[in-house]
Formats: structure tokens, C-alpha cells, sequence
């Protein structure tokens, strides 16, 4: 086992980022065989599992308006999900759901401390489906520490190489599906048909891949410890009442086996039977009874793990609990932690995810989808055309963002008597840009010398509620 | 192993963050590369922004690494 350094044992919350140790930069892994465990909370993160992939893996091959309904476009530069195209211009958008996925990841962890980690991440995801294949092809834990201390013959070879080859198609397919967000995934299946992938096209495939394969067949338990910056903060948005998984030391302690049905009071022991369990199934291969770690990723397996072998002892289930560290102490129900629930820092954290939540449902259906750009004419700023009307030239960058062709009317005002020389009417195709130099004529005495503000309109023919008006100036001249 | 993690992961998130701010604000086609325009298709563009940012951001972590190093560690050499 790799030593501890804390000596705080026990102790729940705060967790302390673990002193920068000069020689952690050569700290031996040793390669964990953990072993798999069943229970309420195991079902809970494989319902998760196939929740987050049914969702990654089959979003590219949805249609939605004859296209693909998610798809990031990168060469059109537009996104598109379900009935919305997003342009870069709506980057606004983008920064409100960043925001709102850190406030989200606060309050979770605030109530909860590392749900995210422990069901949801993509790295416990994906090491969950790795851990499947790797027993499913060599065997427990066991069979596992056995194959790898064992002879390189021939039958660890075969073994390795299928397990390999199994995790390269997964990673293959992960790579692919990633690939399928930002180019479409017609495209990409013709290409496969045809062996015709871009250059680059198969470079983000087999890096993604590569990624993945390395991420959850190898590194794994390395992520959490050593390259996840939210595992180093979390321990900011803890307080003694957020629910961590805790041990019960009260109760467990002074650990030491027993025969089953001995009476650990006769015997002066705690319910912890030392078997070690918790330790073999912790995928960081920490020991949850040194007390809170910042590696603890909050995945419950050893919670699940104790709980059969207190079963086993016909001891109450819990010795390994979800529970805060002033419900331990202060020997709490669930009814009192349920009550600390809400306390200052949740409904702050609650208060703003809220409100930004608001905000983003009333930004995007007041969204409009019409959008203009006016730039001036910079060769001519302004001349005379006759009859003591002074024209000014500008070009109008005019957006349609939802995906049918529309036609809109321009129409100018600010100035007495002032028009368009030219056509007002444009025809827009679906989602697309369309440029248009407009030439604007206006009465020499209509307003001062030198720059008058004046307003571009836009209206869709047909439908007078979408509306866009922006304003610019005019340059009257002698 | 913990020192290429060290010098690669840090530099690729930033260079993820800064490739999506900076391609979300310049428009590739609109790129100019010693005096001519950028003719690489999208794709490429993007992919080869991505790779120049992570270099630039794993030299600095390199350096980061370099300096970090105790009189000790100097010392000894
Ligand atoms: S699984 Fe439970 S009984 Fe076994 S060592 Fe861990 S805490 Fe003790
Ligand atoms: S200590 Fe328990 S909850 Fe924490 S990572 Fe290990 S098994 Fe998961």
C-alpha cells in the first residue's frame, strides 16, 4: 500500500490539500487490482453508466430537421442542437452554461461532496466499462493479481492481447463518436465505407481514442490523484454538514476479527471485522478508515462492500455510511442531517444556480433570430448625388438564424426625408449570412453638419414580429 | 510517468480553454499567415491551433518543471 502521510486520522472535514512533498514526483504506483462489488450503489453508478453513454454514443445518429440534431459544425461555424443553431456571435449562451455547470458542481458537492466524481465523470464512467472488460476477460481481482505476478506464457499473452483488443474498439468507437460532434456523421460513415477519412479527421479519432485508452485502461485511479484540479478544491465547498462517505470509527473501532456470532462486546471489539474489504474495492486504493481523503472520490463502492460483509455478521448495515461529520458526532438521524440540508452555503450556491438558470430560459426564448452587422463604407464617406441629397454607403451583414429562407425589408429613419436609394428587400437563405451594400440618401438641411445618428430596421416579410433595429450614423457634408 | 503528466495534462487544458476562446472570436478564414491569407481547410486550422497552443502552454510547463528543481537537485549534478 502506498503510506499515508496524514496524521489527522479520522478527522472528516476540511480536507487539506496534501502538503506539496518534494519527492511525490517519484512516488511508485502500485498497479491496483481492485475488486468488483454489487449493491445499491454499484447499481446506481451503472445506471449512470449507461445513462451518460446511451446519451454520448447515440446523440450524432439523431435527426432533427433533416440534419443532424446535435452537431458542433466546426467548418460551417455554427452548433446545432435540436431546433437551436448557435453562432459564434452567440458565445454569450456558451458562458452562461459554463457558469451554470460550476455553480451546479458547487451545490452538489456543498450537499454531497463528490457525487459528480463518484457517478457522473467521464473518468469513472469510462474506468467502470474498462473494469467490466478487464474481468470479464481474466477473472476477479484475484485471477488478476495472479495472471500478473505470474510466467509470461502463452495463455497471459492471449489473455492480455483480447483484453487489449477489446479496449482498443471501445476506444475506437469513442474516438469515432467524439469526432461525429463536430463533423457530420454522414459524412464520417461514408468515409468509412470508402476508407477515405481526412488526415484529420483520423488524427482526432485515434487521438480521442488513444486518450480514452489511456485515461481508463491505464492511468485511472492516476486522473483523480495527480490531474484533476476539481479534486484539489473540492475540499473549499465542504462544511461539517455536507454528506461524505464517512466510517463509522465510534462504532467500528477498536477493529480485530471474530468468529461469526462472537460478541463483539465480550470481546471488547468494534463491528469492524478487519477484513480489509473496503480497502480491495476502493478504485483510489485508499483505506476510507484513515477518515476523509482528498482521494476518496465519493464512489460508494466501499459503502456497498461493508454493507454485505455487516450482512454477513448479522450486523447492522452503515459502519460505512453516507453521512456528515456533525451528524457523527452529534449522533444524528437522517432527519437531522435532511434538516442541515439547507444552510447558508447551499442556498447561496442554490439561490445563484437558480437565478443564472432563469436567466438562460428567458435569454434563449427571447433570443431573436435575426441579427445585423452595419459596417460604413470606409472609401466613401459621404457625397453629393443632386437635388441637395447628400448618400451614404454602408454594407448591412444580415444573419438568419433559424433554418428556413426568409425575406426581410430594410428600412432606415432618424433624418426628415431619409431613404434608401436602392432595394429594400433581401432574400435570406436558411440559416445563412447574406451582405448587402445599401446607398442612403438624406436632405443636406435634414440635420446638423458632420454625424447624425440614424437607425437600420428590419423586418421578416410576413411576419411584422421579428423585428432588429441598430443604429449607426450619417455624415451630412457642405 | 508523474512528470509527463505534469508537463502534457496542465498545457492541454489551456490549450483547449484557449482554443475556444480564440476561434470563437477570430473567424480562421480571416487568419493571415506571414502576409497571406490562411488557406488550410477548417479543419485543419483548428487542429493545427489546437497542437500550437498546447506546445506553447507544455514549453511553459516545461520550464515550470525546470526552474522547480531544489539547490539540492542542482547541486548534485
Ligand atoms: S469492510 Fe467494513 S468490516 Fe471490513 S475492514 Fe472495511 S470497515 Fe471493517
Ligand atoms: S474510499 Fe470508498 S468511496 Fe472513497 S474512493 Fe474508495 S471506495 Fe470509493
Amino acid at each position: 500500500m502506498v503510506e499515508k502521510t496524514r496524521s489527522e486520522k479520522a478527522r472528516v472535514v476540511p480536507i487539506k490539500p496534501v502538503a506539496p512533498e518534494s519527492d511525490s514526483l517519484y512516488e511508485v504506483r502500485q498497479k491496483l487490482h481492485v475488486r468488483s462489488v454489487s449493491g445499491i450503489f454499484a447499481r446506481w453508478r451503472w445506471a449512470l453508466v449507461w445513462i451518460t453513454q446511451l446519451v454520448f454514443y447515440g446523440l450524432p445518429w439523431l435527426t432533427w430537421n433533416d440534419r443532424q440534431a446535435v452537431l458542433f459544425h466546426l467548418t460551417e461555424r455554427k452548433f446545432y442542437i435540436f431546433g437551436w443553431v448557435f453562432w459564434p456571435q452567440d458565445v454569450f449562451y456558451l458562458a452562461i452554461i459554463l457558469i451554470i455547470s460550476a455553480y451546479a458542481l458547487f451545490f452538489f458537492t456543498a450537499v454531497a461532496g463528490r457525487l459528480w466524481c463518484g457517478y457522473a465523470c467521464p473518468q469513472t464512467v469510462y474506468t467502470e466499462m474498462f473494469m467490466w472488460i478487464e474481468e470479464k476477460i481474466e477473472g476477479d481481482h484475484n485471477k488478476r493479481r495472479k495472471l500478473e505476478e505470474g510466467p509470461m506464457n502463452a495463455r497471459r499473452i492471449g489473455l492480455r492481447s483480447a483484453k487489449y483488443g477489446a479496449w482498443g474498439l471501445l476506444s475506437l468507437w469513442t474516438g469515432f463518436t467524439f469526432v461525429a460532434y463536430f463533423s457530420p456523421l454522414e459524412e464520417l460513415l461514408v468515409a468509412i465505407a470508402t476508407l477515405s477519412f481526412g488526415p484529420w479527421e483520423t488524427f482526432w479519432i485515434l487521438f480521442y481514442g488513444a486518450f480514452t485508452y489511456i485515461f481508463a485502461g491505464l492511468l485511472r485511479e492516476q486522473v483523480c490523484k495527480y490531474m484533476c484540479p476539481y479534486a484539489r478544491f473540492q475540499g473549499v465547498m465542504f462544511d461539517p454538514d455536507t454528506l461524505v462517505i464517512t466510517y463509522d470509527e465510534e462504532r467500528g473501532e477498536p477493529r480485530g476479527s471474530r468468529r461469526k456470532g462472537a460478541d463483539p462486546r465480550a470481546l471488547g471489539v468494534g463491528d469492524c471485522v478487519d477484513c480489509g474489504i473496503c480497502v480491495q474495492v476502493c478504485p483510489t486504493g485508499i483505506d476510507i478508515r484513515d477518515g476523509l481523503q482528498y482521494e476518496c472520490i465519493g464512489c460508494a463502492a466501499c459503502i456497498d462492500a461493508c454493507d454485505q460483509v455487516m450482512e454477513r455478521m448479522s450486523y447492522p448495515p452503515g459502519l460505512i455510511r453516507y453521512s456528515t461529520e456533525n451528524a457523527v458526532k452529534k449522533h444524528w438521524g437522517s432527519r437531522e442531517i435532511l434538516q442541515h440540508v439547507a444552510r447558508p452555503r447551499t442556498l447561496v450556491y442554490g439561490g445563484v444556480l437558480a437565478a443564472i438558470c432563469i436567466a438562460l430560459v428567458v435569454g434563449l426564448a427571447n433570443r431573436t433570430d435575426l441579427r445585423m452587422d452595419i459596417l460604413r463604407d470606409r472609401a466613401v464617406l459621404a457625397r453629393e448625388v443632386g437635388d441637395g441629397l447628400i448618400e451614404n454607403v454602408y454594407r448591412l451583414q444580415i444573419m438568419n438564424m433559424v433554418e428556413v429562407p426568409r425575406t426581410v425589408r430594410i428600412g432606415v429613419s432618424g433624418l426628415d426625408g431619409i431613404r434608401l436609394a436602392n432595394s429594400e428587400e433581401v432574400a435570406l437563405p436558411a440559416a445563412g449570412t447574406e451582405s448587402v451594400t445599401v446607398r442612403v440618401r438624406a436632405p443636406r438641411e435634414s440635420g446638423e453638419l458632420g454625424s447624425n445618428q440614424i437607425h437600420f430596421q428590419l423586418e421578416v416579410v410576413g411576419d411584422a414580429s421579428v423585428r432588429v433595429r441598430e443604429a449607426t450614423t450619417f455624415l451630412l457634408t457642405q | 510517468m508523474l512528470r509527463w503528466i505534469l508537463v502534457l495534462w496542465p498545457s492541454f487544458l489551456v490549450a483547449g480553454i484557449a482554443e475556444v476562446v480564440f476561434f470563437t472570436v477570430v473567424n480562421p478564414q480571416q487568419l493571415y499567415l506571414f502576409g497571406e491569407a490562411v488557406e488550410y481547410s477548417l479543419i485543419a486550422t483548428y487542429s493545427i491551433g489546437f497542437l500550437a497552443f498546447w506546445l506553447v502552454c507544455a514549453a511553459s510547463s516545461l520550464l515550470t518543471l525546470f526552474l522547480q528543481q531544489g539547490p539540492a537537485d542542482v547541486n548534485a549534478r
